[in-house]
């Protein structure tokens, strides 16, 4: 999403100088990344399963309920937060010395089974009014 | 080892784990302190689904049941700048360590079922 940003805002720089044909083709460029990135490969929860078991659970347990309190709990956390979030420690854009380590060797396809595993996990978290 | 080295031990040994223990203690939170503040949170994390507008979709982490040095820390996290989300970094910038750490206390009191739509 951050690269479609990008690609908005080098877009948008362009245009003072840019002919009509060159914007004409940023749009293209903008919708299809749009659309490349709104279709994700859908996530395969026992690749997950088997990806929490190497990574994850020493920190935050195959249930999702770490017991270290410095360690988030994740069971029945949004899918899509979570892989957000391991998005994020692997671009940098959310810095965490542990997290950044596990997150960076994660294929975008690992992230999606990871998320759809923990997010799937009896809910020990919930939305609180 | 005589009676003066021996004391120097004691007092190096509880220094330095007394500086380990004090990185992870979490300052008392009050949660009825923390549900008085919490009308800046509910707006987003009190609603089953909500999802954030800007500058990325997704849906707004529940919190309820949450280990609250967690919360701490990224609250913490959010005012400093460290982590970045134009809300909460604006929210958080607003909270001292004491509202944070009552927030972290109502917050990770056991989930309370919302009502039913």
């Amino acid at each position: 999403m951050s690269g479609l940003m990008h690609l908005i805002e080098s877009c948008a720089g362009r245009r003072a100088v840019a002919s009509g044909e060159k914007i004409v083709a940023c749009a293209w460029l903008v919708t299809i990344t749009a659309c490349a990135s709104s279709f994700a490969a859908a996530a395969d929860f026992e690749a997950g399963k088997k990806k929490a078991q190497e990574v994850c659970a020493a920190c935050h347990n195959m249930n999702g309920i770490s017991t270290i309190p410095d360690y988030p709990k994740l069971a029945g956390q949004y899918p899509d937060y979570l892989a957000k979030t391991l998005r994020d420690y692997k671009s940098g854009a959310r810095k965490n010395a542990i997290m950044a380590g596990f997150a960076g060797a994660l294929a975008p396809q690992d992230i999606e089974n990871l998320a759809a595993y923990y997010a799937a996990q009896p809910a020990a978290l919930a939305s609180k009014y | 080892m005589n009676r003066l080295t021996a004391t120097a031990w004691v007092l190096l040994v509880a220094l330095v784990s007394g500086g380990v223990i004090a990185q992870t203690v979490v300052p008392a939170g009050d949660p009825a302190k923390g549900s008085q503040l919490v009308q800046m949170c509910q707006g987003c994390h009190g609603i089953p689904g909500w999802r954030t507008a800007f500058p990325e979709v997704y849906k707004v982490p529940k919190i309820s049941g949450q280990h609250p040095g967690y919360l701490v820390n990224a609250l913490k996290a959010y005012k400093t700048g460290e982590r970045s989300h134009p809300s909460m970094r604006a929210i958080a910038a607003t909270l001292s360590d004491n509202d944070m750490a009552h927030l972290a206390a109502y917050y990770a009191q056991a989930p309370v079922q919302t009502a039913a739509k």
